[in-house]
């Protein structure tokens, strides 16, 4: 296999009871790349992380991350080997301030989560700070998270899952609740991150602007089957992709 | 061992797993639709069987007592659980898991109080009608013919849920309340009152078979926690709201109880637990429950 | 802000406390500070719940058979092998702990009211066993003359050496509290699914706070054998896991000494009440229906709802 493969699935199936949701999705993605799988509500785009990211159980088919397989590991297995996703309903410690949020997921990639003495709040106290410095939280470290905006919490969700330092990044739509401001920021940190640590991101979008504006590659799902593959231009042509969207100028 | 000797056991455990279902029924029901474990579910089942000991003992001269007193402990005891209901259940459908056990948990206290101060601590034994005194020959085993009676309420009590939540148009909302509350609302049925009626009918099976067990043998204080420990087995045995569970799980206690107790008395209760946590690392949820609520 | 003034805020409370608990004996009788002993005992059990209850967000129905592990082995060492107290106690925290690890995996497994109702029933198996194991637990006549050292025999010794183990026992559940493993455990109570997702193996941690739970509940077990002269297996029945758990909801189980505040409330009543009726649980039920019904966050959750603790502030006062 190709080293510069980050992610693969080869006919990747998902069915609930008899709905077929995805269907032999065969799937690549190059390392340092900023990726986009679009496609309308309930194309499978949700279903696609969560069966890389070991949400639910693989029906058919493999997934191999950096060239091994991966198909069906435990949830903490696959984030600890690298893939790491922020969620479409932002999902946070709500009870937990701003700061705790990301410091503990930031303990959990040092793997000193298992650490009983040493009182938390001296550890990782730079590297807390730091992010939350870049995805604009400073303000809010005090703050429980429950109570944060949804644009926050977004953000918030991006810090979690950045913490973790992940070799493939999955954002399951970044800017949904944001001002078109706020998603300007967010996808230009996103951009920053890929080209300043290379990290591989992929994500699924419904804001054109954003679809166009940053991923370099386009995948288009419908009725959980890939029907178009290609750079943004080329799925802008094809006739298929056109015909998912009914219309909707892409 | 003979075989009738086995088979008069058979019927004991047959017996006894009957009368865990009558409890458990109740208990799987109330948690299927409320989400609320009834830790004094038992309690109640004991206050039944005291109950129909004072009414028999108002009738002891007829032959007819215990027959009539049945009936009336099951409503009496379905009358305090209403009560309790209306009273204080009500004020906890939205609370948090352990203030809801710590509610019953509290219920099971006073009621096994209130118990100690009605009745006090002796013993209550009930003199049975002359119909049942002598045992039956079954196969040549000779089965104590009250279990029959007992057996065939079990089994009427199993058949009549199955019916009412299969036939029936109230059986169906309270089916599809274990399943999803949003839709019975949507349905425009005031959940309050069902959750009433549910808890009510769920403590008239307890008190029933409260007023069932009083005449197997004396009634004693403290029955009530091997019973609810027994039930709580039963249910994640079978599965939480489950009524085919409810009654595997009951069968399966009730027997094994039965035969453990012949050969190593005191680890029967032990093993009980052993096959419960056996069935968990196989099905988490039960053997016939399906993981809808974490 | 200045460290010394942060150190105060934090721990005024838990000093006061521990000095008032030092003073105590010279100011009440003998009967009290038996009392307080026993407040002492319960709150280090009702703390070592709440690490389960409180932090995890699991409910335990059965952390008394941890209690009474605990007491037993303290028990049966003391009674048949005449080892000294000493040396029984951390034994006592090791078998707890065992029994903790076996009975522990299953448990973790579930979540919510199936994990509740398991510990229930597991307490009630290790209630079981020990009631039924007459040659070697006594069944239900417990196990008598447990006595501690001469030099512990007063109830005023006594106390104070339940004060020192209890005090230590504390320490080092705060420091657990606060560590990273104590906020990995407040992470799992607020969003498991979301833990599993920054990469930690969420049923180890259960079993782990589990086992450490059982530990520290044994330890408490393994205070009261010596403390009662005797052990009966009611110690692990059904109401007394219950003790803690309404204990850890009276006090507030958010904070770290609510348990420990609860134990106060509750031991006090049990005292009191007990002295013009044997109708105890009839008591304590009605209370209890009352302290859920009225005041659902406990003590510490009304003092922070009229605001009498500042909100958190990284590196300032916590209330958690």
């Amino acid at each position: 296999m190709n080293d510069d493969i980050i992610l693969q699935t080869d006919h990747l199936s998902k069915s609930f009871f008899k709905y077929q949701v995805l269907t032999d999705v065969n799937y690549q993605l190059m390392r340092g790349m900023i990726a986009a799988i679009i496609g309308p509500n309930g194309a499978g785009k949700s279903t696609f992380f969560n069966l890389v990211t070991g949400y639910h159980t693989v029906s058919g088919g493999n997934v191999f991350f950096k060239g091994q397989e991966i198909t069906n590991w435990a949830r903490h297995k696959i984030a600890k080997i690298g893939i790491t996703r922020a969620f479409q309903v932002s999902n946070i410690y709500p009870k937990l301030t701003t700061y705790e949020n990301v410091r503990q997921s930031i303990l959990a990639q040092q793997k000193r989560t298992l650490n009983l003495f040493i009182p938390a709040e001296r550890l990782a106290k730079q590297e807390t700070l730091d992010l939350l410095e870049i995805t604009g939280l400073s303000g809010f470290r005090n703050t429980e998270a429950g109570i944060l905006s949804q644009g926050d919490k977004k953000k918030l969700e991006l810090a979690l899952a950045l913490a973790s330092k992940p070799d493939l990044l999955l954002l399951d739509e970044p800017t949904a609740g944001m001002s078109s401001e706020e998603t300007h920021e967010t996808m230009q940190l996103v951009k920053r991150l890929n080209k300043e640590i290379g990290l591989t991101i992929l994500f699924t979008e419904h804001d054109i602007s954003v679809i166009f504006g940053y991923a370099q590659k386009l995948s288009v799902l419908h009725q959980g089957i890939l029907v178009a593959e290609g750079t943004p231009e080329e799925v802008r042509q094809n006739k298929e992709a056109q015909a998912c969207y009914l219309g909707e100028e892409i | 061992m003979e075989f009738t000797f086995l088979f008069s056991q058979f019927m004991s455990g047959l017996t006894y797993g009957l009368m865990l279902f009558l409890v458990a029924s109740g208990l799987s029901l109330i948690f299927g639709v409320m989400n609320i474990l009834n830790f004094a579910h038992a309690t109640l089942w004991l206050i039944g069987a005291y109950i129909c000991f004072t009414f028999w003992s108002l009738m002891e001269a007829h032959q007819f007592a215990l027959w009539v007193s049945i009936p009336l402990a099951a409503l009496a005891t379905a009358a305090t659980g209403w009560v309790c209901e209306v009273v204080l259940i009500k004020r906890i459908y939205k609370r948090e898991l352990h203030e809801q056990l710590l509610i019953t948990y509290a219920m099971a206290l006073i009621f096994g109080d209130l118990i100690k101060i009605v009745w006090g601590p002796t013993d209550r034994l009930i003199v049975r009608p002359s119909i049942i005194q002598k045992p039956l020959f079954l196969f040549g085993a000779p089965i104590d013919s009250y279990f029959i009676f007992v057996i065939l309420i079990g089994v009427a009590v199993a058949v009549g849920l199955w019916w009412f939540l299969k036939y029936t148009k109230y059986g169906h909302i309270v089916k599809a309340a274990v399943y999803s509350r949003e839709m019975v609302g949507a349905l425009g049925i005031p959940i309050p009152k069902i959750y009433t009626w549910v808890f009510t009918l769920g403590i008239f099976i307890a008190g029933l078979a409260g007023g069932v067990q009083s005449a197997i043998g004396s009634v004693t204080l403290g029955m009530d926690m091997n019973i609810i420990i027994q039930a709580f087995c039963v249910v994640v045995i079978g599965g939480f709201g489950s009524l085919m569970g409810t009654l595997v799980g009951s069968l399966i206690v009730g027997e094994v109880f039965s035969f453990a107790i012949l050969y190593w008395p005191d680890g029967a209760m032990v093993l009980i637990f052993v096959i419960t946590a056996m069935i968990l690392i196989v099905k988490p949820w039960g053997l016939f429950g399906t993981p809808l609520r974490a | 802000m200045d460290k010394k003034y942060i150190f105060i805020k934090r721990f005024w409370l838990p000093v006061a406390l521990f000095f008032i608990a030092i003073i105590l004996p010279f100011v009440v009788s003998e009967f009290w500070v038996h009392v307080f002993n026993e407040i002492l005992i319960l709150g280090l059990f009702a703390a070592a719940f709440n690490l389960v209850f409180g932090y995890m967000g699991q409910l335990s129905f059965g952390q008394a058979a941890y209690y009474g592990i605990g007491a037993y082995t303290t028990g049966l060492l003391m009674v048949k092998l005449q080892w000294p107290l000493f040396a029984c106690l951390p034994v006592s925290m090791l078998t707890a702990g065992i029994g903790a690890l076996i009975l522990g995996y299953f448990c973790v497994k579930l979540r919510g009211i199936y994990f509740a109702i398991l510990t229930m029933a597991f307490g009630q198996l290790v209630f079981f066993i020990i009631f039924q194991w007459y040659s070697f637990t006594g069944g239900d006549n417990g196990l008598q003359g447990i006595n501690p050292p001469e030099w512990l025999f007063k109830a005023i010794p006594y106390y104070y050496f339940s004060l020192a183990v209890v005090t230590i026992g504390m320490i080092i559940l705060y420091f657990i509290t606060e560590s990273p493993f104590g906020y990995t455990l407040r992470a799992i109570r607020d969003n498991t699914e979301r833990t599993e997702f920054i990469g930690i193996n969420v049923q180890r941690y259960m079993l782990i706070n589990f086992v450490i739970s059982g530990m520290f509940c044994g330890l408490a077990g393994a205070l009261w054998g010596p403390f009662n002269r005797s052990v009966a297996p009611d110690l692990c029945g059904w109401q007394h896991s219950g003790h803690p758990v309404f204990m850890a909801v009276m006090g507030g189980p958010h904070h770290f000494l609510g348990p420990m505040i609860g134990s106060v409330i509750f031991t006090f009543l049990n005292a009191f009440v007990t002295g013009f009726t044997e109708y105890w649980p009839l008591v304590s039920g009605l209370v209890i229906i009352v302290v859920v019904l009225v005041m659902p966050g406990g003590v510490f959750g009304i003092i922070k709802e009229k605001g009498y603790f500042s909100p958190r502030d990284v590196g300032d006062v916590k209330n958690e």
